[in-house]
């Protein structure tokens, strides 16, 4: 088993790493439109000239924050299963194979829809363990109804993630978009609100404190 | 069908909603002025209580009275097609949208502020506040009572206009525009699903913010919970809203670049900042984090207003310019 110290701060730097890449596409978001918005009064015929190009640049500055963002996603789904040191070998064998797809069709797309494949089963093992209880997947949260909500809404935001970026022509798009929707209302129904929901009531004990005691620094 | 006859139903259906709702429309502002002066005034705060109800209850009636003018005006909003003469449908126009928008997001932080039980004396005035500034802008900039749905009405009467004028051409393109808005806008499951929610989730984001900066005063973990629980209630329409826009922006905006256009971008950085708050929230015992959580509701907040903004500010697919 791994140290249960260790795997907090973990857990810690990977919510601190996808914090953070979310921070980063939230910026970009508000400068593309800052731009757009400047764009459309400065230069003439922006909507047709211009805006193709926008579209390009914010592509291609996107591009590697979203996969920085998926890998970090598919660091945090079989870090509920591993200890770090097989964490390390899966996540590797997981962009191996990514970037391998990637090689041997030639669509990056490929590739990343065979990560996100892959993180989606990891995925739907911790699901059915939590589900039934079983001591392997490690959480940050407690009660079983919390972890699989927890597992359930992150389950769903990888078939988002799927569907956007394998399925959109597909005639599979919409079932799929519809099953990833419910696991995700689902999940986050349950992560939330599992105290209304559960068989066997515990009272949660909330210690209220004062940030002014924090030391300084 | 009629075209002039329904176009003086419709214009009679205009000056009888006017004439129910100018007194109510001439309310709003003066309710503003008194929920910010009895939030401002300590001594005068064992009102605040009974007036936000009491506004609650005035903007509940005003939505009857909107109602009922939608309710009227489906069965008068006949689409019908030029070639065979036949009525292809009605169009179900939302109660939540164009002029209606603010005094929707107005009504649902009134009944939510009507609801709040932990913390609600030190809520209220922020949460009064926040309610007289949208029930403000509903009044100048919104005017659903007086000025009511300009955009459907301007196209629905152009319409109109058209098929009584007798010219083929101009009845099959006015005729193009008014099916495609009433099958891919108005009365859509989208748009009646996802703009309620969205305003659900910002009336929830509007008292977790108050709570925030109470929680910001006091340096005490008991606002950080109210802000979350408040925070979490929204989160879970505000992703429901979002993700129910995919598949329909897909097909409604076909060959457009909605992707990076200014509401989305907005939208999608909303989005993004409640889950990172979600997310910090989770290590609140560690020193110092309390400030980062709040540093992000706040920010959050404040992104919120800006996509509500960006609507009427920024060109692109989800614009109103």
């Amino acid at each position: 088993m791994t140290d249960p110290v260790r795997h907090k701060n973990w857990d810690f730097a990977l919510t601190v790493i996808t914090v953070a890449l979310l921070g980063t596409l939230g910026v970009q978001s508000f400068i593309g439109t800052v731009y757009v918005w400047w764009a459309a009064t400065a230069i003439p015929g922006f909507e047709v000239s211009g805006y193709g190009r926008f579209v390009w640049w914010m592509n291609a500055i996107a591009a590697p924050q979203v996969i920085a963002l998926v890998v970090a996603m598919g660091l945090c789904v079989p870090k509920r299963l591993f200890g770090r040191t097989a964490l390390v070998v899966v996540s590797g064998a997981m962009i191996a194979v990514g970037l391998g797809a990637w090689a041997l069709t030639g669509s990056f797309g490929n590739g990343l829809a065979v990560y996100l494949a892959l993180a989606a089963l990891i995925q739907a093992v911790v699901v059915v363990m939590t589900v039934a209880g079983a001591r392997g997947p490690s959480y940050l949260t407690e009660g079983r109804l919390v972890k699989t909500g927890s597992g359930l809404l992150h389950q769903g935001f990888i078939g988002f993630a799927f569907v956007v970026v394998a399925l959109q022509r597909s005639a599979f798009m919409l079932p799929a978009f519809w099953i990833a929707t419910a696991l995700t209302l689902l999940g986050t129904l349950l992560a939330f609100y599992a105290d209304r929901f559960a068989w066997r009531k515990t009272v949660r004990v909330e210690v209220d404190r004062s940030f002014a005691d924090e030391p300084q620094g | 069908m009629n075209p002039a006859l329904v176009q003086a139903e419709i214009a009679q259906l205009i000056q009888t909603l006017g004439a129910i709702g100018t007194p109510l429309q001439a309310l709003l502002p003066a309710a503003a002025v008194l929920l910010v002066a009895l939030a401002a005034v300590p001594a005068w705060r064992p009102l605040l209580g009974p007036a936000v109800a009491a506004s609650a209850f005035m903007l509940l009636l005003g939505e009857i009275v909107l109602a009922w003018f939608h309710w009227r005006l489906y069965d008068l909003a006949v689409v019908m097609s030029p070639d065979t003469g036949r009525i292809v449908g009605r169009v179900a126009v939302p109660l939540w949208v164009e002029s209606e928008k603010l005094y929707v997001w107005a009504l649902a932080l009134a009944l939510m502020a009507v609801l709040i039980r932990r913390h609600r004396q030190e809520l209220l005035p922020g949460v009064a506040v926040i309610l007289a500034v949208l029930m403000a802008g509903a009044a100048i900039w919104g005017k659903p009572f007086t000025e009511p749905l300009p955009s459907f009405l301007g196209q629905y009467l152009g319409y109109l206009q058209a098929m009584g004028s007798g010219d083929p051409a101009r009845m099959f393109g006015a005729y193009q525009g008014m099916e495609g808005a009433r099958q891919f806008y108005y009365n859509t499951i989208y748009m009646w699903v996802h703009p309620p929610a969205l305003f659900f989730a910002y009336a929830t984001f509007a008292i977790s913010f108050i709570a925030t900066l109470i929680m910001v005063r006091e340096r005490h973990s008991a606002f950080e919970t109210t802000a979350y629980r408040w925070a979490r209630l929204g989160y879970l329409p505000l992703t429901a809203g979002m993700l129910l826009g995919f598949p329909w922006a897909i097909i409604a905006w076909q060959g457009e670049s909605w992707w990076w256009s200014g509401k989305v971008n907005m939208s999608i950085m909303m989005w993004v900042l409640y889950t990172a708050l979600l997310h910090a929230r989770l290590y609140l015992r560690r020193r110092g984090m309390w400030r980062w959580v709040a540093t992000i509701s706040i920010i959050a907040f404040l992104v919120l207003m800006l996509t509500y903004l960006a609507t009427y500010i920024v060109p692109g697919a989800h614009s109103y310019l």
